[in-house]
């Protein structure tokens, strides 16, 4: 079954636009000071999709593997800065490890996904590489900041404890180590939940797409089904490895705790 | 020979981003068999010079010294496990009564260590006069009296050469502070020192009395030392 692409004209497009003016109006209505918000939102989402498309159509027909890899540092970048807005106020200076995890967990599965189940040619194909990479790399982030988040508002929570943990003699891995288990815990939910639900609740967004480019259903729900598996693979490889590379940052080289009270916010 | 000694200590920090030094050279001597109360007024230092003693707190000068060994030849943990800090307020972890006092086992640092058998805690409980309470018990229904206790005993049970009580018997009656004071006078024999933060009357359980006031320590003798 191969229906073809229906192609979506410029001016529907820009007249799709007009759905945003649900989210003005009720903005307006409750007087949210979200104007500004919703203008830029709208915006960015136009140039950098349409810039994102523009990107492919040159790398499809130029690709060569170093400009492909630097795409994905590049992806990878972007989704760094993203994860550390997501957890601002929280006094780290965790940008390396950030995009290390995001980075290296999310290219290592995005790789066997490519070579050892999609065996695409060359390794580097950019139409098979990069939207793969992006869909890791999407839920990679969102998994670490949620991480970041669950692991330091933990940490604090359990303040007392911790220190009663050092003062017995524990090591800061084993006093943060509930936090940390914690915070892997919540981490690992999202994904699970997108996989429980899929083909029930909502039909995911790399199937739903290839359905709508014409695709067999049958290929995209395999496909998707691969997709589901890698997130789940990435998220939790991504989860582990932020936990266990950050938490040392709330002690001191001297393991002491820096409590809440104790630090400089 | 002190059995325990801090010298010209000093520590400063950030509390709730405001620069504090509470103290910024203090000493005192600790000797073995005896327990020394540190009184002086609220807010002068004294659980920051506990927990500097138990390097729970990072010391910006000064040398803490242990039986002749200065703590910069032991990890933090190895230092913590031979000077146990028990705080005022008593943590418990999620479980029994004896998962919380055979914390201290599940953790690195005594992974040669044998732990106490229930024999052994149900006599530690029973001389805290605890014997109600069974070893499985979940700690969380514990009462404030008795988590202070539980959390005192799991500390008691480690053997540390020095014991610092912050304040343990806040949350406590008159006669389990009673108990509790005479459970810390048979801990503390030749082979452990002791230093309590007390706002209670004396129990006549110390042997001296530190004062930590502005920034200085000095001794007292019983006649001065209250509340």
């Amino acid at each position: 079954m191969s229906a073809g692409v229906i192609d979506i004209g410029y001016l529907e497009l820009f007249g799709a636009t007009a759905f945003m003016l649900v989210a003005a109006v009720v903005a307006g209505a409750l007087r949210l000071r979200q104007t500004k918000a919703i203008v830029v939102s709208t915006v960015r989402c136009f140039l950098q999709l349409l810039a994102m498309g523009l990107l492919l159509v040159y790398l499809f027909k130029y690709q060569s593997w170093w400009l492909v890899c630097l795409v994905l540092v590049g992806m990878s970048l972007a989704a760094t800065q993203i994860a550390l807005g997501r957890v601002k106020g929280k006094a780290l200076n965790i940008w390396p490890e950030v995009f290390g995890t995001i980075f290296l967990s999310s290219m290592i599965v995005a790789f066997i996904v490519v070579e050892a189940i999609v065996h695409a040619s060359p390794w580097y194909d950019a139409r098979v590489l990069v939207p793969i990479s992006g869909m890791v790399l999407g839920s990679t982030l969102s998994a670490t900041a949620v991480a970041i988040d669950r692991l330091f508002s933990g940490m604090d929570v359990r303040s007392d404890e911790i220190a009663a943990y050092l003062a017995l003699g524990a090591t800061p891995r084993e006093a943060a180590f509930p936090s940390i288990r914690s915070a892997i815990g919540s981490g690992l939910t999202p994904a699970l939940a997108t996989m429980s639900a899929a083909g029930i609740v909502q039909i995911p967004g790399m199937m739903s797409g290839q359905v709508l480019a014409g695709a067999d259903p049958m290929i995209a729900a395999k496909y998707q089904i691969v997709v589901l598996l890698m997130i789940s693979a990435a998220t939790t490889l991504a989860i582990v490895a932020i936990c266990l590379t950050t938490y040392r940052k709330r002690f001191t080289s001297d393991a002491c705790f820096l409590s809440p009270a104790l630090r400089d916010e | 020979m002190a059995f325990f000694e801090a010298r010209g200590l000093a520590v400063s920090y950030r509390r709730n981003g405001v620069p504090f030094e509470p103290f910024s050279d203090v000493g005192f001597e600790l000797f073995a068999g005896q327990i020394a109360d540190l009184v002086g007024p609220s807010g002068s230092g004294k659980s920051s010079l506990l927990c500097a003693c138990a390097r729970l707190l990072p010391k910006t000068s000064g040398t803490l010294v242990l039986k002749g060994a200065d703590s910069t030849s032991f990890s933090p943990e190895e230092w913590r496990r031979r000077v146990c800090y028990v705080p005022q307020k008593p943590t418990v972890v999620a479980g029994t009564v004896r998962d919380n006092l055979l914390l201290p086992w599940s953790l690195r640092v005594r992974r040669n260590d044998e732990a106490p058998d229930d024999a052994a805690l149900r006599s530690l409980i029973a001389d805290a006069a605890l014997d109600d309470v069974d070893l499985d018990r979940d700690a969380a229904q514990l009462s404030g009296g008795e988590l202070a206790r539980v959390a005192l005993l799991r500390a008691f049970a480690t053997r540390p050469d020095v014991l610092l009580l912050d304040e343990v018997d806040a949350a406590l009656d008159d006669a389990t502070a009673r108990s509790v004071s005479r459970l810390t006078r048979r801990l503390v024999r030749g082979d452990t020192a002791c230093l309590r933060i007390r706002h209670r009357p004396p129990d006549g359980a110390a042997d001296r009395t530190l004062r930590l006031e502005r920034g200085r320590i000095a001794q007292i003798d019983h006649a001065e030392a209250g509340v």
